[in-house]
């Protein structure tokens, strides 16, 4: 048995040399030495992992100088199932990439950057789950932040790009900010840089605010609203298995952070959980009403990406009110649907970045209004697509249902326990998650319909083809991986029980919460028995037709004889009646000239029309525009003279020394 | 199992009485009531044309919808019998497998790439949203009243017993109509026998498909509309013994045909606009049955 420590050594050493080698071979093999590492420092961090989630936590400790002490490093089933999340889709994800990128050949120098991002990119976010000290988790966040910014700002002569890069940036430093504000505290009162510092603080403090500061900080990474407006700038910038990627595992991140912090929570567990659901029933809304209407398919994926994070919020959410209600069957159903559900939108939500990579690179827009048809040149990409889409919107038979099944069994089992505020609560929120279940319906099926369906709606530049193998391949092991999921349910709900067995709250897991996960892994069948009735029709439907005369015509055009393809129905046009009744949240910003008084022959003219995010621009942009209208006040102190720059700094050493020698400073 | 049998024989009928009553309603004789069936058997015998335009979505999706409709009935219980599937919650597989045959019609309307059927996509997509939280709050609150979450065990246990508790049933049967309503695509949200394609819903998205899969999607429709008469039926009937039940099923399908023939030939369609109003207005209506719940669970004091 080789020793953890070992293979967590390896994990970097790869790191480091991979990016030697990076630096230095051709251009083409870049790409293939990335990969490579990214799949050893996969396997060298999931064999601990996979003992994790067997049961067998390894800790180690690294001697970090005197002024650390002593980093402990832990791999419990919860670090392990968020670093085999990882793991899998940072690999698939590189291999992807090797061919998203196949036309960057003669950019050697950005190559060797973006690829040795990678490589510390994947090996950041592993670290992150395992280290158990605060100034070492600061660091490790701070690395995959800076790692991934840079990832994003991949094209980076775009002005676009760019201020996503930048958004990201800054937004990620409130985050951190927040988080070190959580740490600082708990080492002001208890003394102590390592995790288990949080007990002693949550035991003899109020749970609220310091829960709330890393509910904050970490909700940031992960996308809850308002503090979610990072990802619809991100995502679309990045390049596609980067923003896979992302929006696979970095948000979740946000959310390991939260659940960490959880298994240290002692007290007022009923009310953080309202406080979550109420949050994330929230956000799932606004994210997928968002995703609905907006034309940029990238960008859609980052709203619906928002949306999902809500989905697992409320499994958190349940799972608080489980543990302060003291139902071990709501604790299981809650968070075993959260992280369920972690790992499903991980699948699925990097499938379709992939696939949508793909028609990007084939038709260079993310316009979906540009698009239509693709099903016909690229055929594997589009079924690809679709699985994902059905999968997103918790559609039978694909995983996407059984957590969405776990959740709402919990919201009923809530639902049942617990006072009126909070029966009334539940009953909400049920609605609200049909109604995001119904909404991602709206959202997909127009998404998938007007990328891929129907007849191309404007001629592009070149013909698209189906994406080469290497592209596709790793798709298709997503897709295997979710059919795992979809139908051998019960592998994943045992090791997420064994993660709440021994990772949180100690609830003790009595025997209801077994025959409720036997009821819940009985899905499958009914999956495998939709197939059945499927396959039924579809033969005796073959049998029928077989010998029946087929024709082909146009499609019918209610007589009109001259139809085009640009009277199809847009994306547009088929969510506008879901921005027009949610208007009050959905802005849309029309920019168009009217026809001037006495305009008899009207020239061109041009009508755009853009969806806007409530949140950055009622509440962002007014805060930060107020604040630099404010700093302008003291734009004469930067007034660009040298002299004055001397005065500062005379002044302040002067200031100094009269403060000390008054006593003041010591 | 014995409900899959009852829904099949109601759906055999009820189309084809709704129809007769709206003839008799305009005073016409109107077809014989197993005229939709004929209709479906001779589509089924046909050939079919292809839109150019479309894909194999085009061709596999009333397959789809057709199996996800059969799933749905499949879970539908009858007073004590259960449906041929039953577990805990599996009313919310009952919504989602449906909407699997939803998504479904829906790209495949959008795969003909017409402009018609596009505008009926988007609203079926819209509407059929709206009418979600409407049925789930509903049966959260029956969930809740009962304790039970499984299709069977909560009708079972669903007794009549206090004045409030009639309210509750004349709420939820008025519910489940107006959902019938909207997942069938009939009056007031939709007019099935409009003759202008920008005013259809339902219809418009069918337009190109022909032959079996028509006849198909038609079956479906009628499956679905029993579907929900079963639902109905189950309110009332909860555990009354099945010489008293299974007459009591037909004649609440019966009653509901109808209902259905006779709101379709004396109201107007609502305009396009004011349906979302009225959707959202049903989920008002399934909180009053949530708040008519915890009054008889007493968790107000």
């Amino acid at each position: 048995m080789i020793s953890t420590e070992l293979l967590l050594n390896l994990s970097w050493a790869t790191a480091l040399i991979a990016i030697v080698f990076i630096v230095l071979v051709k251009p083409n093999s870049k790409a293939y030495i990335a990969a490579l590492a990214s799949v050893i420092t996969a396997l060298s961090t999931s064999i601990p992992a996979l003992q994790a989630l067997g049961g067998a936590t390894s800790s180690v400790s690294i001697f970090a100088g005197s002024f650390l002490g002593s980093i402990p490093i832990k791999i419990d089933g919860l670090s392990a199932w968020f670093i085999l999340i990882i793991n899998f889709t940072s690999v698939t994800g590189a291999f992807y990439g090797i061919g998203y990128l196949r036309s960057y050949q003669n950019n050697s120098a950005k190559l060797s950057l973006h690829w040795s991002l990678y490589v510390v990119f994947q090996l950041s976010m592993v670290w992150v789950c395992m280290l158990q000290h605060s100034f070492a988790f600061l660091v490790a966040w701070e690395i995959m932040s800076l790692s991934s910014m840079l990832l994003v700002i991949f094209d980076g002569h775009k002005p676009k790009t760019l201020k996503a890069g930048l958004n990201y940036l800054v937004q990620m430093h409130i985050s951190v900010i927040l988080l070190t504000i959580g740490f600082i505290w708990v080492y002001a009162t208890t003394g102590s840089f390592s995790f288990d510092a949080f007990s002693t603080f949550f035991a003899n403090n109020n749970n609220i605010w310091l829960f709330l500061i890393f509910f904050v900080g970490f909700g940031i990474k992960a996308g809850f609203i308002p503090v979610h407006s990072w990802l619809p700038h991100a995502h679309p910038a990045a390049p596609s298995h980067v923003s896979g990627v992302m929006s696979g595992v970095i948000v979740k991140l946000g959310i390991y952070g939260i659940f960490r912090v959880i298994t240290f929570l002692e007290s007022d567990f009923l009310m953080l959980g309202e406080i979550i659901l109420s949050v994330s029933v929230l956000t799932g809304l606004y994210g997928i009403l968002n995703a609905a209407v907006h034309r940029d398919f990238k960008r859609m994926l980052a709203y619906c990406t928002i949306e999902n994070i809500g989905i697992i919020g409320i499994g958190i959410g349940l799972g608080l009110i489980g543990i302060g209600n003291n139902s071990p069957l709501l604790f299981f159903l809650g968070f075993s649907g959260a992280l369920l559900h972690v790992l499903n939108h991980s699948l699925f939500k990097s499938l379709l970045f992939y696939s949508a990579g793909s028609v990007y690179q084939q038709t260079h827009t993310r316009d979906m209004e540009k698009l239509g048809g693709l099903i016909k040149q690229m055929p594997k990409t589009a079924i690809l697509f679709l699985i994902g889409a059905i999968a997103i919107g918790g559609m039978p038979p694909f995983n996407g249902f059984v957590s969405e099944f776990i959740l709402y069994n919990g919201l009923i089992e809530a639902l049942k326990t617990g006072d009126i505020t909070q029966t009334s609560l539940v009953i909400l929120s049920f609605a609200g998650l049909s109604l995001i279940g119904g909404l991602s319906i709206l959202t997909f099926s127009k998404t998938f319909g007007v990328v891929f369906l129907g007849s191309p709606r404007k001629k592009l530049h070149t013909v698209p083809q189906e994406v080469s193998k290497i592209m596709l391949f790793p798709q298709y092991i997503i897709v295997a991986v979710m059919l795992l999921v979809a139908f051998f349910p019960r592998f994943f709900l045992n090791s997420i029980q064994c993660i709440l067995q021994d990772g949180l709250k100690n609830i003790a897991i009595f025997s209801s919460v077994a025959s409720y996960s036997d009821n819940i892994v009985a899905v499958n069948y009914y999956f495998i028995l939709l197939l059945v009735v499927v396959g039924i029709i579809w033969g005796i439907r073959s049998l029928m037709v077989k010998n029946r005369e087929q024709q082909t015509e146009g499609t019918w055009g209610c007589s009109y004889v001259a139809p085009n393809s640009k009277m199809q129905y847009t994306g547009k046009s088929f969510s506008k009646p879901l921005g027009k009744v949610f208007s009050f949240l959905l802005i849309e910003e029309k920019k168009y000239a009217e026809l001037s008084d006495g305009e008899i022959f009207p020239k061109k003219r041009k009508y755009v029309s853009h969806y806007k995010d409530f949140f950055e621009y009622y509440i962002f942009n007014f805060v930060t525009q107020r604040i630099v209208f404010s700093a302008n006040y003291f734009k004469f102190i930067q007034n660009g003279r040298m002299q004055s720059y001397v005065l500062y700094g005379i002044l302040f050493v002067v200031l100094i020394v009269v403060l000390t020698g008054l006593n003041v400073l010591k | 199992m014995l409900s899959l049998f009852l829904i099949v024989i109601a759906a055999f009928f009820f189309t084809g009485i709704v129809v007769r009553t709206k003839s008799l309603a305009s005073g016409r004789k109107g077809p014989g009531i197993m005229q939709p069936i004929k209709d479906v058997i001779r589509l089924f015998k046909k050939g079919a044309v292809y839109s150019k335009t479309s894909s194999i979505i085009f061709q596999i999706a009333p397959t789809i919808y057709f199996s996800s409709v059969v799933m749905a009935m499949l879970v539908v219980p009858f007073g004590q019998s259960k449906g041929l599937i039953s577990f805990n919650c599996d009313f919310i597989f009952f919504a989602y497998v449906l909407a699997l045959g939803k998504f479904f019609s829906i790209i495949s309307a959008l795969d003909t790439g017409s402009s018609f059927e596009g505008m009926g996509a988007s609203r079926e997509a819209l509407y059929s949203m709206f009418a979600e939280p409407a049925l789930f709050i509903l049966m959260g609150s029956f969930a809740l009243l009962t304790g039970y979450t499984s299709f069977q065990e909560i009708f079972a246990a669903l007794h009549i017993g206090s004045y409030l508790s009639y309210a509750l049933a004349t709420l939820a049967t008025f519910v489940l109509v107006m959902i019938a309503m909207i997942e069938n695509s009939r009056m007031p949200i939709d007019d099935p026998k409009t003759h202008l394609e920008l005013t259809m819903i339902h219809e418009v998205m069918i337009l190109d498909n022909s032959g079996f899969d028509l006849g198909l999607l038609l079956s479906a429709g009628y499956l679905k509309f029993a579907i929900y008469g079963a639902l109905i039926v189950n309110l009332f009937v909860g555990m009354v013994d099945y010489q008293y039940a299974i007459p009591l099923f037909f004649i609440i399908q019966f009653l509901m045909a109808v209902v259905v023939g006779l709101i379709e030939s004396f109201m107007a369609r609502f305009r396009m606009n004011h349906n979302a109003q009225f959707i959202v207005a049903l989920t008002s209506v399934s909180l009053l049955i949530f708040f008519g719940a915890i009054l008889i669970l007493g968790k107000f004091n």
